[in-house]
């Protein structure tokens, strides 16, 4: 029996929205470029061990090092943001764009609600195509030079996974809210990614205040950078790492819902 | 007796309310109450019809006064919308999805389950006969079929509340027909339904009671001939068509009451200008009988001729 | 006495298509991008390397021994460029993203080619569009630079064996420009939304560079600098400069070669896409 004197619950609504979400998210062009971005180390990894089958003797890095930079430096530093700057700053300027919001604000859903689900969809989608590649590619890497590398690193492998998510979790928190408060969040959001963010890699204290520095601290791969990383690129604790990430991200998705919930929308006609 | 003789909140209430965007003025301290049955939102474009409707679906805030609907503030009270439907004018979907989707998908947000969800999408489609489309895609519909699914969304879960916001843009003579059929039948259902257009005659043939808007204001309000009624300034127009028109007119351009007559081109036609029409339709018999008189109208107590009048005030 | 007839006359004059109808088109998106105050904030950091360069230039010709350290020959030129690269991207994202997928969206596409004009027409009016703010923060620069070097130290720049720096100038701005250019409105053409279209851009872009760094450092295949456009765009500054990197050390022909066939694959995307009906299944 519905109960039409209030709202329909949160995670009835959130759940109802995340559905239409995914739908109008997987199978499409961006997501299919995303795919193949994010899925590149495993191409990368399966050519490495044709590589090494058919030239032995010729002397390539250790495949637990390739596997460091995947994780480190391609996906944790440079394609999931990318990723999150993709999918969560069009979270609500997709239905914006498409003109569609109408439908989804005059329904008893509460907007945290409609926001929550569309951010699962984010996070389910950009995690469908980030987890199978991380693990592809580290038992393709690793079992390189016989599977009994790969039992020890099999930990390491699980926290790399929650360093992921981790990372999909705080970028999109953060360009979400970017994509809610501008009208064209793209140019900032790169240069969030490519100047702020290079913060990380200075001394002193300004590290603290990028997300990838503290993502660099949850990861316990070190792979050796050029330029300023590799000249001042300090190590940050771990455990306030976790911490301030949860955090920052929380504040971010609220801030966001926050104010989603109270700004008009005007559809062009 | 209605919700209103009852004490209870009107439907859909403006109180003071005004809008605007920047140094625009969109909507200028409206007062009104939409009562159960069809009202007809008429105006120019640019009236601020949109806006109206806008504030009534909760879409804006208005930036003085208050709307309320179903008792609730329009703005902030997503839980009114179990009751209220809204077809909106812009021309947009989830493409991707079929016209039976679309509609369970919409259903869903309102709360039934999945079996529900079905029967009444299919209701819904049934009833803007879109039964035989409704496994293909929104996408590859006509634009009558997108202007009828979008209705179809409005009316599935059964809302008290109706607003229509061009409803019938779009759509063939047929497909018009059939949905201002529809909106009449929901008017005598006792839903409120508020249907805006600047297409004078799909309103009238839909509802006699109407809201007219121009430059941000409510114009007036109310049936149409008692609109009509209480513009003095105006004289109305009669139009006669008879046998001998040149001697009803001698026998009727002494009346105190007629202002003006005019022969019409054909011949059989006259036009007469009456400042008391109550008067000048009593003394008619007995000069129309012997005229011959055949046929007779009001050229002037349409929506148009209202309009006009009230925009030239 | 004869009463003309004051009706409507067709008219049966031949009224000659212009040659350059495409026009309007460039000159309409320019007059919008340029009238955005966001865009003056991203033409200063291209102003700011040139006036670094020219700086660079003058502090040469006052302290010599820098010329050791930072070199003042054609190599600046090519150095210049390479940086300017960058910035023809983000302007690209800004300025032409949604240049074809906002008439996609609205509808706009069928107006168009309502009028008088070609598919041809369209296509070339608006690549002109991302191209000229291309040439303006490279070509324009780059020519600039050169007479700023020629009058702040003629003893080092006004040599014969220079006589190239100018047309290397053009010919890297003209490619690099078009082909970014071409790219950007490919995409474009692939979305109904500028802001997918610029972040498809910005993705591809910058996804394949990291794609080549990997590949780079990982497997010390320097050939894998063909897949980042970035890169072979460099390259070709490296080959027709001089300048020195390592990593871009690499026969010109192959990154020329990537670049004529991404230029050609836009074209046949282009063509594929700018139409006035699009069949829904």
């Amino acid at each position: 029996m519905r109960d039409t004197s209030r709202p329909l619950p949160f995670a009835k609504g959130a759940r109802a929205v995340f559905e239409l979400s995914l739908e109008g998210m997987v199978w499409t062009r961006r997501t299919l470029l995303m795919g193949l971005l994010v899925g590149f180390p495993v191409l990368a990894a399966a050519g490495y061990r044709v590589w090494l089958a058919a030239r032995p003797a010729v002397p390539l890095p250790p495949a637990a090092d390739l596997y460091a930079v995947a994780v480190a430096i391609y996906w944790i530093r440079n394609v999931l943001p990318l990723a999150a700057l993709f999918f969560a700053t069009a979270l609500v300027a997709d239905e914006v764009e498409g003109r569609t919001l109408t439908y989804l604000l005059t329904r008893p859903l509460t907007r945290p609600s409609i926001f929550a689900g569309k951010f699962a969809a984010y996070l389910v989608t950009t995690l469908s195509l980030a987890l199978p590649s991380t693990v592809a590619t580290f038992f393709v890497l690793l079992s390189a030079r016989g599977w009994d590398a790969v039992g020890p690193a099999v930990g390491d492998l699980f926290r790399d996974l929650g360093v992921i998510a981790l990372a999909l979790v705080a970028y999109g928190a953060f360009f979400a809210l970017l994509g809610v408060l501008l009208k064209r969040p793209v140019i900032p959001g790169l240069l969030f990614l490519y100047g702020w963010e290079l913060l990380a890699n200075l001394p002193g204290y300004l590290p603290r205040f990028t997300l990838t520095a503290w993502l660099r601290s949850l990861v316990h791969h070190r792979p050796a950078e050029e330029g300023l990383a590799g000249l001042f690129q300090q190590v940050l604790p771990a455990g306030p790492g976790l911490v301030v990430l949860v955090t920052v991200s929380a504040l971010f998705l609220a801030a966001a819902a926050w104010i989603f919930s109270s700004r008009e929308y005007v559809l062009e006609q | 007796m209605s919700a209103e003789a009852k004490g209870a909140a009107p439907p859909l209430a403006f109180s003071r309310a005004s809008r605007w965007y920047g140094p625009v003025i969109a909507l200028n301290d409206v007062t009104v109450s939409i009562p159960p049955g069809v009202t007809g939102l008429l105006g120019p474009n640019g009236a601020g019809k949109s806006t109206f409707l806008k504030l009534a679906a909760g879409q804006l805030q208005p930036s003085q006064g208050e709307v309320s609907l179903l008792g609730r503030p329009a703005w902030g009270s997503p839980e009114v919308f179990h009751r209220v439907g809204l077809c909106p004018e812009t021309d947009a979907f989830w493409e991707q999805l079929t016209g039976l989707q679309f509609l369970t998908t919409l259903l869903r947000f309102t709360g039934y389950d999945e079996a529900e969800c079905r029967h009444r999408a299919e209701n819904a489609l049934h009833q803007v006969e879109l039964l035989d489309a409704k496994d293909r895609k929104v996408g590859g519909y006509s634009k009558g079929m997108r202007q009828r699914v979008k209705l179809a969304q409005a009316i599935a879960h059964e809302p008290e509340v109706l607003l229509l916001d061009e409803p019938v843009s779009g759509m063939d003579p047929v497909n018009r027909r059939r949905v201002i059929d529809l909106v009449r039948n929901l008017g005598r259902e006792g839903r409120t339904v508020v249907v805006s257009s600047h297409i004078l005659y799909e309103v009238e043939a839909m509802t006699k009671r109407v809201m007219l808007v121009h430059n941000g204001r409510i114009l007036a309000e109310g049936d149409v001939r008692e609109i009509r009624d209480l513009l003095d300034e105006h004289p109305h127009t009669v139009a006669l068509r008879a046998r001998d028109p040149r001697r009803l007119a001698a026998a009727i351009v002494g009346w105190p009451n007629v202002i003006s007559v005019n022969f019409g081109a054909e011949g059989e036609w006259l036009t007469v200008e009456t400042a008391r029409p109550d008067e000048f339709y009593g003394a008619l018999h007995s000069a129309a009988l012997g005229s011959g008189v055949v046929e007779m109208y009001s050229p002037d107590e349409n929506l148009e001729s209202v309009f006009k009048y009230l925009v030239a005030r | 006495m004869p009463i003309y007839d004051q009706g409507y006359r067709r008219y049966e004059g031949r009224s000659p298509l212009h040659q350059i109808r495409f026009w309007p088109i460039t000159r309409e998106a320019l007059r919008l991008i340029l009238a955005k105050r966001a865009f003056l904030f991203l033409l200063a950091p291209p102003l700011g390397v040139f006036l670094f360069y020219v700086g660079r230039a003058y502090v040469v010709t006052r302290f010599p021994e820098v010329g050791r350290v930072l070199p003042s020959d054609g190599r600046m030129f090519g150095e210049f460029l390479n940086i300017q690269v960058f910035f023809t991207i983000v302007l690209s994202i800004f300025g032409a993203s949604g240049l074809i997928a906002n008439d996609l969206r609205t509808g706009a596409i069928l107006v168009y080619l309502s009028r008088p004009l070609t598919r041809r027409d369209y296509v070339a009016g608006k690549l002109l569009v991302p191209l000229s703010l291309n040439l303006a923060v490279t070509l324009v620069p780059g020519l600039l630079l050169y007479v700023v070097c020629l009058a702040l130290a003629p003893e080092q720049f006004a040599k014969w064996e220079l006589w190239w720096i100018v047309p290397a100038v053009v010919a890297h701005s003209l490619a690099a420009s078009l082909v970014v250019s071409l790219v950007v409105l490919a995409i474009s053409s692939l979305s109904r939304s500028a802001r997918v279209a610029g972040l498809g851009f910005a993705g591809l872009y910058f996804g394949l560079e990291m794609v080549r760094a990997i590949l780079q450092n990982g497997f010390n295949r320097r050939e894998a600098a063909l897949l980042s456009l970035q890169a072979d765009l460099q390259a070709l500054g490296v080959a027709l400069f001089g300048v020195v990197d390592r990593q871009l050390d690499i026969f010109w022909g192959w990154p020329l070669l990537v670049l004529v066939a991404v230029a050609l694959g836009c074209l046949a995307v282009l063509r594929s896409r700018v139409r006035a009906v699009e069949i829904v299944t």
